[in-house]
C-alpha cells in the first residue's frame, strides 16, 4: 500500500511540473486542464489514506470508492458531450484518464 | 469588426496551442484527429481549441463524413492589427440581438414540447432554461414545496436539482418551506 501511497504523490508532483511547464509555454487552458488531473491523484491520495487503515473497510472500501468515481465522472462526460461543452469534455476525459491510471495502478496492491 | 469581435480573437490567439493550430492549418485544411497527432494533443483538447478559434471567427468547420475539417478564415486574419486593435464597441441594439439570438438557440435545443430534455452542464445556459421554467411561477406568489416540485417536475423529473440551483440563482426564495418568485 506505500508503494501505491508514494506513486499517487508522485503523480501529484508530476502534475505539477507539467503545469508549470504549460503556464511558461503559454498555454494556459491546457495547464488547467491538467490541474483537474492533479486533482484526480490528491483526491485518490485522500480517500486511500481515509479508508485502507480502518479495519472493517480496507482495500475493498478504496476499490468501491474508485468505482463510485467512475460511475459519476462517465455521467459528467456524458452530459458535457451531449451538451457541446468542449471545456467540460475535456476537463472530464482528463479527470476519467487519471482515474483509470490510478485503479490500474490500484490493482497490484496486495496490502 | 467590433470591439467584443476583436476581444475574441485575441483571447483566443493569446494561446501557444492555438497559434500552433493556426500555422498548422495555414499549410491546409485538417481534421481534428490529424491535428491531434501532430500537436500531440488529445482530440477533446483540439476540439476545445477549435471552439475558440470557430467562436473568435479565425477558422471555420465542416462535416466530411466522420470527420469535422477546419480551415483558417483568411479574411480575419488578413485585417492589419491595427484595425483590429482600433475597432469600435459594438453598439447596444447588435448585441442585445445576439444574446436575443443566442437565448433563443439554447431554449431550442434544450427544450422539447415545454419538457427539459437535460440539465445544461454550462452555467449560462443553465441560467437561460431555468428562467424558461421560472415564467411557470407569478412574480410574488407564494408556492409550497409540493405546489412548487409539481409544476417543476411536469418539466424535467430531476425537480430537486432544478428547484435548489433556482434559488442559488436568485430566482427563487425558500422561508419555512415557502417558495417565491422573485424575478
Amino acid at each position: 500500500m506505500h508503494g501505491f501511497l508514494e506513486y499517487l504523490i508522485e503523480q501529484v508532483k508530476a502534475a505539477e511540473e507539467e503545469i508549470k511547464k504549460l503556464e511558461a509555454e503559454g498555454r494556459q487552458d491546457e495547464a488547467d486542464f491538467c490541474k483537474a488531473k492533479r486533482n484526480i491523484y490528491e483526491i485518490c491520495n485522500t480517500v486511500t489514506n481515509a479508508l485502507w487503515s480502518r479495519p472493517e473497510a480496507g482495500l475493498k472500501a478504496v476499490k468501491a470508492q474508485f468505482e463510485r468515481f467512475r460511475t459519476q465522472w462517465s455521467a459528467a462526460l456524458d452530459r458535457a458531450k451531449a451538451s457541446g461543452d468542449a471545456r467540460n469534455t475535456v476537463i472530464e476525459e482528463t479527470k476519467l484518464a487519471a482515474l483509470e491510471d490510478v485503479i490500474s495502478h490500484f490493482a497490484e496492491v496486495r496490502s | 469588426m467590433t470591439q467584443e469581435n476583436a476581444l475574441r480573437i485575441f483571447k483566443s490567439l493569446s494561446d501557444m496551442s492555438r497559434l500552433r493550430i493556426v500555422q498548422s492549418l495555414s499549410k491546409g485544411e485538417m481534421y481534428t484527429e490529424l491535428l491531434a497527432e501532430r500537436l500531440d494533443l488529445t482530440p477533446s483538447t483540439v476540439s476545445f481549441h477549435m471552439k475558440k478559434l470557430e467562436e473568435a471567427g479565425i477558422v471555420s468547420s465542416r462535416k466530411e463524413q466522420y470527420y469535422t475539417v477546419y480551415s483558417l478564415n483568411k479574411d480575419v486574419l488578413d485585417e492589419s492589427l491595427f484595425s483590429v486593435a482600433a475597432s469600435e464597441p459594438e453598439k447596444v441594439d447588435e448585441q442585445q440581438k445576439r444574446e436575443e439570438e443566442y437565448r433563443r438557440k439554447v431554449i431550442e435545443s434544450f427544450f422539447d414540447g415545454g419538457k427539459l430534455r437535460s440539465i445544461p452542464v454550462q452555467r449560462k445556459k443553465k441560467v437561460i432554461c431555468y428562467e424558461v421554467i421560472a415564467e411557470k411561477f407569478d412574480i410574488g406568489k407564494e408556492y409550497s414545496e409540493k405546489e412548487l416540485d409539481g409544476i417543476i417536475s411536469q418539466i424535467h423529473e430531476d425537480y430537486c436539482t432544478i428547484r435548489r440551483d433556482m434559488i442559488s440563482e436568485g430566482m427563487l426564495t425558500r422561508d419555512g418551506g415557502i417558495y417565491k418568485r422573485i424575478r
